[in-house]
């Protein structure tokens, strides 16, 4: 059975297959006139489709952008258009895959800072716009029983975001964001665990020492204090380890990345 | 299908403009002059973070008219329903007086093109897009509108013009219109049509916002791109609007080259006085003329590069 909508349907597939791989049987439903013909007016639409989409790349990429130079980045832009056509409605999430297109595309795979750098930008948009939680507060840590600190589990605001990088990239971020002088691409000589938040309306990253990471890590899987304990007991002796996680907890509560616990009544 | 008389449109507004991030502190501090918001939608539909904050702040002191982008009326796959129950929310949270989005299709076959692109003009197209409205307007349980847009191609399938299409889709769905003058303009140049015969032409009755924008001009054909002040052109067809269409609910579209929002004021103003003047003396191609002066015609000649940029 013919869909009722069915030349319509075809029609929009031909357009489709115009703007992303220049196919040009639409070109036969196309009138022009004497001042512009057809062609012209479907570049247009052909040339509005990639620009777009690269435009939106920029504004979410500007680091990446920056170290490739425009031109490189515009052709960046050209393959992972084609590669990764957006399926979401709102074009705020058509980069979401650029880390993986940088990491993977053979023209970019042997340069891992790309991928890094975009992964980075990425999650500062992810944060930018999370969802608001409530912020834990020491008030309702000091109301717990010392003996219900083992089971106690934490959950994190939303905007929380790890990521490990092995290369100085939000110094080299920071310093393209504020148009300082450039700084050399440095490896790490280790992966350095990073965190991403937002508190109130700005975004803030910092790096971790690995036990601090190993232990937001822990909690962002749901362990619980006594657990994390032991772990962290890798990198401290036995008797310090409750307090250098107590550490933790008090610093991610000044910089408000907690956002509740669980179980909620056990005072 | 139903009659509207004017009672059964939503509440005229007054002269608004678009918010725009770059204004977002500035129309909190100052709380300019202007009757109503129109939101972009899709810059909304997230779940936190500032601009949030910023809608949520400015909604509580402005009347808000959500404009979306992504409804994807005229696409053939079926409707986005985490896309509308979004909407819903949104619209629900900031009650915005109504939502609008484009008489279009911005993609198909999963994929989203983030471009309002052309129907053709058919009665299949009209039978499809009626079904989709009513979808809509069901699920959301209000009138919606629908606004025309600039194209750059038409389709020789096309059985009637562009705006015996929107008069039919309106009537049949029974939803109200966005007329976007500027998006009359830019097509009556691309396809060599009189615009006042569209505006002559279209059901004032289902009127029930306009828009206004600024383009480039590339000679034999104008580019829709909002990143230039409005025209005189299209003030003189704004003008000739008013004379057809009476007290509409107005705003000015930028999304590019945002300029200080007291030059988005200044244009407002003009809004206003040649509203005003037609509304009380008729339209009056002289009178008019007189207020435009200061309005310089616009023509881009680009570079091959800058129309590539487009």
């Amino acid at each position: 059975m013919i869909a009722e909508n069915q030349s319509l349907k075809d029609l929009q597939m031909q357009m489709l297959a115009w703007l992303q791989v220049h196919d040009k049987t639409i070109k036969s439903s196309v009138t022009g006139t004497e001042k512009v013909p057809a062609d012209i007016r479907l570049d247009i639409y052909a040339n509005a489709y990639r620009y777009r989409l690269i435009e939106a790349l920029e504004e979410t990429f500007p680091a990446v952008n920056t170290l490739l130079g425009d031109e490189a980045f515009f052709k960046l832009g050209l393959g992972y258009v084609d590669a990764h056509p957006s399926q979401h409605f709102s074009i705020r999430y058509f980069g979401q895959h650029l880390s993986y297109f940088l990491a993977s595309d053979k023209s970019y795979r042997e340069q891992p800072v790309l991928s890094e750098m975009a992964h980075f930008e990425w999650l500062l948009r992810e944060a930018f716009d999370a969802a608001g939680d409530q912020r834990l507060t020491l008030e309702i840590l000091q109301q717990i029983a010392p003996e219900n600190w083992p089971a106690l589990q934490f959950s994190f605001h939303p905007s929380v975001y790890r990521i490990d990088l092995s290369y100085n990239v939000p110094q080299l971020w920071q310093a393209i964001e504020h148009q300082q002088e450039p700084i050399d691409i440095v490896a790490q000589e280790y992966p350095q665990a990073w965190f991403i938040w937002r508190r109130e309306l700005k975004t803030y990253y910092r790096s971790m020492d690995v036990d601090e990471a190993w232990a937001m890590d822990a909690m962002l899987k749901g362990e619980n204090f006594a657990l994390i304990c032991a772990g962290v007991c890798e990198w401290v002796d036995e008797q310090n380890a409750a307090m250098r996680v107590a550490g933790f907890i008090q610093n991610w509560l000044s910089e408000g990345i907690l956002s509740s616990i669980k179980p909620r009544k056990i005072s | 299908m139903t009659n509207l008389s004017n009672q059964n449109k939503y509440p005229y507004l007054g002269f608004g403009l678009g918010l725009r991030k770059e204004h977002y502190q500035d129309v909190l501090d100052s709380q300019p002059a202007v009757d109503w918001f129109e939101v972009l939608t899709e810059n909304y539909l997230i779940d936190g973070g500032k601009p949030l904050y910023f809608l949520n702040r400015i909604a509580e002191r402005y009347p808000v008219v959500m404009h979306g982008v992504s409804m994807n009326i005229g696409n053939t796959e079926p409707l986005d329903k985490d896309y509308l129950s979004r909407l819903k929310k949104l619209k629900n949270s900031i009650n915005a007086h109504w939502l609008s989005d484009h008489l279009c299709w911005t993609g198909t076959n999963g994929t989203n093109a983030h471009d309002l692109l052309p129907l053709p003009y058919t009665q299949e197209s009209i039978n499809h897009v009626v079904q989709r409205i009513e979808q809509v307007q069901d699920f959301l349980g209000c009138r919606m509108l629908i606004e025309n847009v600039s194209s750059y191609i038409s389709y020789v399938q096309s059985e009637m013009p562009e705006w015996e299409f929107l008069n039919e889709i309106a009537q049949r769905a029974d939803c109200l219109l966005l007329l976007d003058i500027n998006n009359i303009y830019v097509s009556a140049v691309n396809h060599e049509f009189d615009p006042l015969n569209y505006l002559q032409a279209i059901n004032p009755q289902r009127v029930q916002q306009f828009h206004l924008a600024g383009h480039s001009d590339y000679g034999d054909y104008i580019i829709d791109t909002h990143d230039e002040p409005v025209c005189r052109a299209v003030w003189e067809l704004y003008a000739q609007a008013v004379a057809r269409f009476g007290e509409t609910t107005f705003m000015i579209e930028r999304d590019a080259n945002i300029p200080p929002l007291a030059e988005l004021l200044d244009e407002l103003s003009l809004a206003r006085s040649i509203a005003a003047i037609v509304q009380q003396q008729g339209y009056h191609k002289d009178t008019i003329q007189v207020m435009l002066d200061s309005i310089p015609v616009q023509k881009v000649i680009p570079t091959e590069q800058e129309k590539m940029a487009i």
